[in-house]
Parts: structure tokens; C-alpha cells; sequence
């Protein structure tokens, strides 16, 4: 977090997404979406519903094929679904088949990773995660949060260069997912993952973001590219302590404002 | 358990009460019918009392070799099923994973599922003559179409974030079919072949009925030229203790091969 002079790890230029609907009619989902995502860097794409953003995660992971522009990661063209972009889903995708432990690893058997070497690596991401006791329990038998919880872990141990989260706590209850929150801040914080996460909760992204990409719906696109300053380039590692924070209610202000002139277009439209 | 009714909606009855109530409807049954065959409120001719037909039972094993119909029976409908499983399972998984295979194979086999099977039994035995051939193929009709039909939708239901899980992780398609598809579709495949496994049951009974001089249904039909009502009903008593025993063999395969989809305990 002390460097100041960062490297761009994502850059995503001009990318829009069209979806063809009956009669051969086009909607234009996504446009001109341009945005940088520097190294470390925990970046949050947030907006009201329906404006896109799921669409431009989903195609920076390249499960979505773009209509235009381009997309860069580590310099490199992103083209198709890749072990580089490893992520994570609001709904649980545990492999029911699988125990914690042999979910985690699954990834990185996969990739030919060998078993002594899997072994480890996954045992030290169960333990990241706080979930060392129940490395042998099936995934029928965790909560939602212990869930997400084998899929972060699976994703991260996987070495991904980029990780990206699709609301990934949006299914957990209140308390389960500031519990959460706060266990991504020190993950973040103690492996240097860049992360790229989707949410509408603005709470979550002024604590969880070090920097901000709102959109705009109807066509989706970056209506502003903030950075939080009122965390003075510190992470927050309680969540309680962002809310003292000189600054943060107006920000907080500010985006529940765009939020709702967003979200109103939309909502006038029906 | 202090307070409870015997009518309250949805409420749980005590254990006792539960096999209590199972049992009695069977006692209340054989019952009935010892009663109506005894008192003779029906034809003893048309239908023997519950004791004629164990007698009749143990009197077609000890000497008429019964246990050699019912065994043939049983292979033809294991050696049937195993040959439609072959097909139907790496089938309906292909067409359900990929729409390329699915249109390819899918207007036929829906074609062919609306057929009923038994319209094929003149043809089969001009095909195959009177040997086991025939017998396995009706069979094989009847439940392989059907099966590809289901394991293909259940193949459809896996959940598309699974695959994309996968796809994210660095996995090749291939890998996918064989750590994600076939997996996830396993338990769903399996209660499927229990399903199927009561219909192959039914045409079991009409090939041996219809074009069969040994088995179950041949048997019965034997007993119908001499008036054995009591063997037939045997027979039939027969076949509902087999379908139950195969049915309980699956639940149990069921339970033993995924453990993980217990909740609790390990």
C-alpha cells in the first residue's frame, strides 16, 4: 500500500456489449467502458441494477465475449476464460462432491499442480480462510458464508493474477457478510491479490474499495471513477472504524445520490 | 411427544403409531381376503385364500423349479437394463452437455420414445425367433430412449456457474466433462436408472406374457390355462417382492455411493 507509483494490472478501454433480441433488434448492455485497475489495487464496480456491471466483469473473466474494444491484463490481451482470472460467484459453487480440501485443490489439479505441492498450498489457503477444522466436511454440511468462504480459497490457491467477485456476498446475511468484508481486507492485505468486485451494497464498496468504478444504466457505462480519500490510501481493517471517518458520510452521501438519480431513470422506464 | 393428535395437519405421530398404522393396513388386508376366500363371499376358484397361495408358492419351487424362471427373469432384465445404461448414460450426458450433440440425436430419440415399446413385439420375433433375443430387445426399447431422454435433462440442470467455476480455474473441456458435468449429474442419473429400472419391470412381465415359454409371466400364463389362480397370484406376489428388492438395492447403492449429499454426520 506505500508504493506510490503503481503499475496498471487491468486495463480495460472502450469495451462495450450488445445482446441480440427478437427480430434481430440489438440492446446495447454495455458502452465506451474505459477504466484502469492498478496493481493491489482493490477495485469495486458499483451501480444500480441492470446497468452492466456484472456484464463487464463477466468479460473481463472472458465468459462474455465483448462487441468492441479491448481489454489488457499484465499487458496481455484477455481472450476467453483463463486460470489468470479465477472467480468467484454470488451463488455457491462448492462442488458438492468434493470435500473443503479437495475443493480448494481441484484448481490446481487442474493445472497439473503436483499433489505434495497441491497439498500445502491448499492447506495454507483453508487456513486463510479460517476453515482448517472443517478441511474434510462436504459443502452440504457448511454454512453460506463457509461456502464462499472454500471458494475464495479455491480461487486464490489456484494463483490467479486477477481475482474478480460477482457479489459474492450478496447471499449471506447481515452479520455473515461483514464478517466477510473484513476477512477479504486482511486477505488482500496479506497475499497482494488485486481484486475487481461487483456489488450494489454502497456500505461494502466504500469500505472494501480502494477505488470505485460507478455505473451509469441505460447504456451501462462509467459515469465516475472514484478514489476514496478519506482512507488516505490505508486500508480499513474494522468496519466499525470507517464509519468515525472524516469524509466518509459524504461520500457515502454522494453515492446514494448517483444511486438514486440511476436507479429512478430506471425504474420511470417500466 | 406429550400432546399430540391423530389428526392435526402436517404434525409429526410418534414412531410407534407410524408402523403401528403401516402394519395394520396389510393385517386389515390379508384379513379381508382370508375372510372373503373362508366365508365364501367369493369363488374359491377365482380367488384362493392367502394360505393357498404361499402353498401354491413353495409347491412351484419345490417341484416345478420356479427358481429357474424367476432366475431368468432377473437376467433378462439386469442383462437388458445394462445394455440401455451403456447407451443411455454417455449419451444423455453428451446430448445435455452439448447442443450440437443434442441436435443432432434428439429428433430421433424423441421420435422413438413415443413409440410404445410392445408395438414392436410382432417384428422382434420375426427378427429374432423365439430365443432370448427378443425378450432383451423389447426390453432394451423400452427403457433406453426414456433414460437418454432424462439423464439429458438432468445433464441441462447443472448449474451453469459450475462449469464457468471450471472454465475460470483453468480447466479444458474435457476436464470439464469429467470433473464437473459427469459428476454433478451422478446422484440425478442414478435415481433415474431406479425409475426406469420399475418400467423395464413392466415389459418384462408383457415379453414373458405375450412370447415367452419360461419366466414369471410365462409361468402365470401357464397357471391361467389350468386354472391355478393361486400360482398366478403367486407369481404376481413374486414380482412385487423382486421389484422391491431391486428398488432397495439401488437406495442403498444410492446412499453408499455419494455420502456427501448427507447433511449431517459424515
Amino acid at each position: 500500500m506505500n508504493t506510490p507509483q503503481r503499475n496498471i494490472k487491468l486495463s480495460v478501454s472502450d469495451v462495450a456489449k450488445t445482446f441480440p433480441v427478437r427480430g434481430g433488434a440489438e440492446i446495447t448492455a454495455v458502452t465506451d467502458t474505459t477504466f484502469d485497475v492498478m496493481d493491489n489495487e482493490f477495485c469495486i464496480l458499483l451501480g444500480p441494477s441492470g446497468c452492466g456491471k456484472s456484464t463487464v466483469l463477466r468479460m473481463i473473466a472472458g465468459l462474455e465475449e465483448t462487441n468492441g474494444g479491448a481489454m489488457t491484463l499484465d499487458g496481455h490481451e484477455i481472450r476467453g476464460a483463463d486460470r489468470e482470472r479465477g472467480m468467484v460467484f454470488q451463488s455457491y459453487t462448492s462442488f458438492d462432491w468434493l470435500t473443503v480440501q479437495q475443493n480448494v485443490e481441484y484448481g490446481m489439479k487442474l493445472n497439473r499442480v503436483p499433489k505434495a505441492q497441491r497439498r500445502e498450498r491448499a492447506a495454507e489457503f483453508i487456513d486463510l480462510v479460517k476453515l482448517t477444522k472443517f478441511k474434510d466436511a462436504y459443502p452440504k454440511q457448511l454454512s453460506g458464508g463457509m461456502k464462499q468462504r472454500v471458494a475464495i480459497a479455491r480461487t486464490l490457491a489456484n494463483s490467479p493474477s486477477l481475482l474478480l467477485m460477482d457479489e459474492p456476498f450478496g447471499a449471506l446475511d447481515a452479520e455473515t457478510r461483514w464478517n466477510m468484508q473484513e476477512l477479504m481486507v486482511s486477505i488482500v492485505e496479506r497475499t497482494d491479490t488485486t481484486v475487481v468486485m461487483v456489488t450494489h451494497d454502497i456500505e461494502e464498496a466504500l469500505f472494501l474499495g480502494d477505488r470505485i468504478i460507478f455505473f451509469s444504466s441505460h447504456p451501462g457505462t462509467v459515469l465516475e471513477n472514484m478514489l476514496p480519500e478519506f482512507k488516505n490510501g490505508q486500508r480499513i481493517l474494522k468496519k466499525e472504524d470507517a464509519l468515525t471517518l472524516p469524509g466518509y458520510a459524504d461520500m457515502e452521501r454522494r453515492i446514494m445520490r448517483l444511486m438514486r438519480e440511476q436507479g429512478t431513470d430506471h425504474t420511470d422506464d417500466l | 411427544m406429550k400432546h399430540w393428535r391423530w389428526f392435526d395437519y402436517k404434525k409429526p405421530i410418534p414412531a410407534p403409531a407410524v408402523i403401528g398404522l403401516g402394519v395394520s393396513i396389510w393385517v386389515i388386508f390379508f384379513g379381508l381376503w382370508e375372510m372373503s376366500s373362508a366365508f365364501g363371499w367369493v369363488s374359491q376358484l377365482l380367488v384362493p385364500g392367502p394360505q393357498k397361495v404361499v402353498a401354491a408358492l413353495y409347491n412351484l419351487i419345490a417341484e416345478r423349479n420356479f427358481l429357474g424362471d424367476v432366475g431368468i427373469s432377473i437376467y433378462r432384465i439386469i442383462a437388458s437394463f445394462i445394455a440401455a445404461c451403456v447407451i443411455a448414460v454417455p449419451l444423455g450426458i453428451l446430448m445435455g452437455s452439448f447442443r450440437s450433440i443434442e441436435a443432432f440425436f434428439n429428433p430421433f430419440v424423441s421420435a422413438w420414445r413415443y413409440l410404445p415399446a410392445p408395438s414392436f413385439i410382432p417384428i422382434l420375433l420375426m427378427w429374432f425367433g423365439t430365443g432370448e433375443a427378443p425378450k432383451l430387445a423389447l426390453l432394451f426399447i423400452g427403457v433406453v430412449w426414456f433414460l437418454t431422454t432424462i439423464v439429458m435433462d438432468h445433464t441441462k440442470n447443472v448449474r451453469t456457474e459450475l462449469i464457468e467455476t471450471a472454465l475460470t480455474l483453468g480447466g479444458n473441456r474435457k476436464q470439464i466433462l469429467w470433473t464437473v458435468m459427469i459428476p454433478a449429474v451422478m446422484p440425478d442419473v442414478m435415481t433415474a436408472m431406479r425409475q426406469m429400472l420399475a418400467m423395464s419391470w413392466t415389459y418384462l412381465v408383457i415379453a414373458e406374457i405375450v412370447a415367452s415359454t419360461n419366466g414369471i409371466g410365462a409361468m402365470m400364463m401357464r397357471a391361467k390355462r389350468f386354472l391355478h389362480t393361486d400360482e398366478i397370484l403367486a407369481g404376481i406376489f413374486v414380482i412385487g417382492l423382486l421389484g422391491l428388492a431391486f428398488d432397495f438395492l439401488f437406495k442403498i447403492a444410492h446412499r453408499k455411493l455419494f455420502p456427501y449429499l448427507e447433511t449431517h454426520g459424515r
